[in-house]
């Protein structure tokens, strides 16, 4: 980590409209899945908000009959970006139910892949997904490569070039001449936008680094595979432990640590000073997208599989943003309510009593609107994700996430409050990103601890009882995720998923109450309603990934994005 | 490199969890079951897509991507499609994914190696019903497909001989 202070400017006045009227952003790109989101802007301001999933899950009845150990494989197919997570969180409850305690190795493993997923996850989230909506790549077309490189090197101890920085000029001129701006389509910064407020300078380090990290990041991919055997869709968790015998060697033990090193040292010397150059910028972030300020976090890389207490990012649960106070959590307090979503009824239920019995409406109802369910916990709506587990373990005082903390909180000058907020959001992933970083190492040298003294067992025996119920949490790096499983028969009786996507997108629930993204897109400020680049801020800040959540239904995929001021 | 084999990536990519979306990943596992390649040639199960198959396709000098096409034609019609074509395959819309193929691809001609692609495509009869079967009309004609793959790899360099069974 550098020494040196970012410069940081003045906190800008954030630009307003005196729009009145409907603004609809459907689809929401650079997500995985389909997302509508509909607000209502009064003087400039979102006064009323619906986060509509356009797709139908129906995972749960693909599952029914078939045999346990084969849910993984299907859940894992729901979707591109996390697929390791359904994977790990289908096998864990399926070890929860059959009451199998799997070998200390098959536990390192699959921490290991899940600390390469982490890793992977946030830099692609920043860079590729998230960036554009504060990084004007066109700008940087005009900035000094003499002085960007000036300030990159006082932000970072790795060496930048001016001439490094004019060679990704000249690249993306060339891409902005070629037409090609797949990539760049519908970014809200062509032609300016007045919320952009980076200097031409930052906006061209940031664009550097976004080619870099596209690089950088198939190493993180492939760290992954080293464990996980392929990816995407790993294939080497099993019920009972792992199947990855040639992870004992020492030539794998060596290809995952060359790797690991190259993407930690990324992390430290360009992802962490990014986010904190950029976020000086982005001041006036701190206080918009709080939102409804509870956090739920089942924590994960447990010390003990299957004891969620033994885990070093640890579980917990936040109620109105007070960190003095974290309740355990408790998995018997989750309920998922319909009364606004696309199925029948108005029960609000354990998801180990969950039904799915879809009942579409049409998308002029503003009463059920979502095939989202709204999850809630004792009653109450829940933020999940980086925010959500970074401030379970920063308030339970874990020294690496703590630290993590006091370094973005002391460089930006801001007080811990700023963390609930878009601009936390955000910096939040970048801190989970660099706390799993420095944990990895612990967990791969205890691995190769393990084998040193003559452990190599990945598998414990067990036997499929005839009827048995179970449950698997993984914090994922898009939060909660749990998978339910009833079984009869020794086949899947019941399966349900609660996934982190849901309990950020979700609809209103039994009382009205609005789902976590709605609440924090309320009193968003909105500049320009064509281009309403701050509600796709705080939407990103999310990182929605919600393939998993759901499935399309009408086949018009393919649609060109475009906004509709109705 | 003109004295090395090109490198051919063949990439099977869909959901199998809807019908004939998989039916790229079914066409490469028929073929993984059966032959065996050159060690120029590698198939890959790329499944739901995402940034994550960059690194195979950035190690590779020729890419055939095997998919459900929506070209307008009878359910099981075969498609080759090239150059701007290519937004017809599934994988190329701005599809249900993180990134769709064509967006992969300009992000590996960024980073500095874009292959020639070719999409070998079959047009699904239902792509929406959760199964993991294919349907009758498509799984009828999976081993046409895994032909014209196989003249594909042949064209690029390749080469394959069956499997002992």
């Amino acid at each position: 980590m550098s020494g040196c202070k970012a410069k940081t400017a003045p906190v800008m006045a954030t630009p307003k409209s005196n729009y009145t009227g409907p603004v609809v952003v459907d689809p929401v790109t650079r997500i995985e899945g389909h997302l509508r989101i509909e607000v209502q802007v009064e003087n400039g301001v979102v006064k009323d908000v619906r986060s509509s999933s356009q797709l139908f899950r129906g995972l749960e009845i693909i599952l029914k009959g078939r045999d346990p150990r084969d849910a993984q494989h299907f859940t894992q197919r729901s979707c591109g970006v996390c697929t390791y997570v359904h994977a790990l969180a289908s096998t864990r409850c399926v070890d929860n139910a059959v009451k199998v305690k799997i070998p200390d190795n098959a536990r390192l493993m699959r921490n290991l892949v899940l600390a390469a997923q982490y890793m992977h996850d946030h830099i692609v989230h920043f860079y590729h997904l998230h960036a554009l909506d504060w990084v004007n790549v066109a700008n940087a077309l005009k900035a000094d490569p003499v002085k960007a490189a000036k300030i990159a090197n006082s932000i970072s101890p790795r060496p930048t070039t001016a001439e490094g920085l004019k060679a990704v000029q000249d690249k993306v001129a060339a891409l902005v001449k070629s037409g090609q701006l797949g990539i760049f389509t519908n970014a809200y910064f062509l032609g300016g936008h007045p919320a952009y407020y980076l200097p031409a300078e930052v906006d061209l380090i940031a664009t550097a680094h976004y080619l870099e990290a596209l690089h950088l990041q198939v190493k993180a991919a492939r760290a992954m595979a080293v464990y996980g055997a392929k990816n995407p869709h790993t294939q080497f968790t099993v019920v009972g432990g792992v199947t990855n015998y040639e992870g004992l060697k020492p030539e794998r033990f060596a290809e995952f640590a060359a790797l690991y090193k190259e993407v930690k040292a990324f992390i430290e010397q360009v992802y962490i000073p990014d986010l904190i150059a950029v976020a000086g910028f982005y001041k006036d972030w701190a206080g918009i997208g709080a939102g409804c300020k509870n956090y739920l976090s089942c924590g994960d890389f447990a010390d003990v599989e299957g004891n969620l207490d033994s885990n070093w990012m640890p579980p917990g649960v936040i109620h109105n943003a007070d960190l003095t106070k974290i309740d355990k959590m408790d998995g018997t307090k989750i309920t998922e309510a319909i009364k606004h979503s696309w199925y029948k009824g108005n029960s609000v239920l354990h998801p180990s009593k969950g039904v799915t019995d879809p009942q579409y409406t049409s998308l002029n109802d503003k009463e059920r609107y979502s095939w989202m369910k709204a999850p809630r916990y004792d009653g109450k709506p829940m933020e999940v994700g980086p925010l959500a587990q970074v401030l379970v373990a920063y308030a339970k005082g874990v020294p690496e996430f703590k630290a993590g903390v006091d370094l973005v909180l002391s460089k930006l000058g801001v007080p811990a409050s700023a963390l609930f907020s878009t601009l936390g959001r955000t910096a939040a992933r970048g801190v989970e990103c660099f706390a799993i970083a420095q944990k990895t190492q612990g967990i791969l040298d205890q691995l190769m601890a393990n084998v040193k003294k003559g452990d190599t067992k990945l598998y414990t025996e067990w036997k499929m009882p005839k009827e048995a119920e179970g449950v698997g949490f993984v914090a994922a790096p898009r939060g909660h995720l749990s998978h339910w499983i009833k079984i009869k028969k020794g086949k899947i009786e019941n399966f349900q998923l609660v996934v982190p996507s849901t309990w950020n997108l979700g609809p209103r629930d039994d009382k009205d109450v609005m789902g976590p993204v709605e609440q924090a897109l309320m009193n968003t400020p909105v500049a320009d309603p064509k281009r309403p680049v701050e509600i796709i801020r705080t939407v990103h800040a999310f990182d929605p990934c919600i393939a998993c959540g759901v499935h399309v239904i009408d086949a018009k995929t393919g649609e060109v994005s475009k906004f509709r001021v109705l | 490199m003109s004295d090395s084999p090109k490198r051919i990536l063949v990439l099977g990519v869909g959901n199998i969890l809807y019908t004939d979306e998989g039916v790229g990943v079914r066409v490469v596992e028929h073929l993984q079951e059966r032959y065996s390649f050159s060690e120029n040639v590698t198939l890959m199960d790329g499944g739901t897509l995402g940034t994550r198959l960059m690194g195979p396709i950035l190690e590779s000098d020729f890419l055939i991507v095997v998919d459900a096409v929506l070209g307008g034609d009878p359910p099981g019609a075969i498609y080759r499609l090239t150059g701007e074509d290519l937004r017809k395959s599934l994988a190329f819309k701005d599809s249900m994914h993180q990134t769709d193929l064509v967006d992969t691809l300009i992000y590996c001609g960024l980073v500095g190696n874009r292959p020639d692609a070719v999409v070998v495509g079959i047009e699904p009869e239902d792509y929406q019903s959760m199964a993991v079967e294919l349907s009758p009309t498509l799984a009828k004609r999976v081993e046409d497909m895994a032909q014209v793959v196989l003249r594909e790899i042949e064209q690029a360099g390749g080469s394959h001989t069956p499997s002992a069974a």
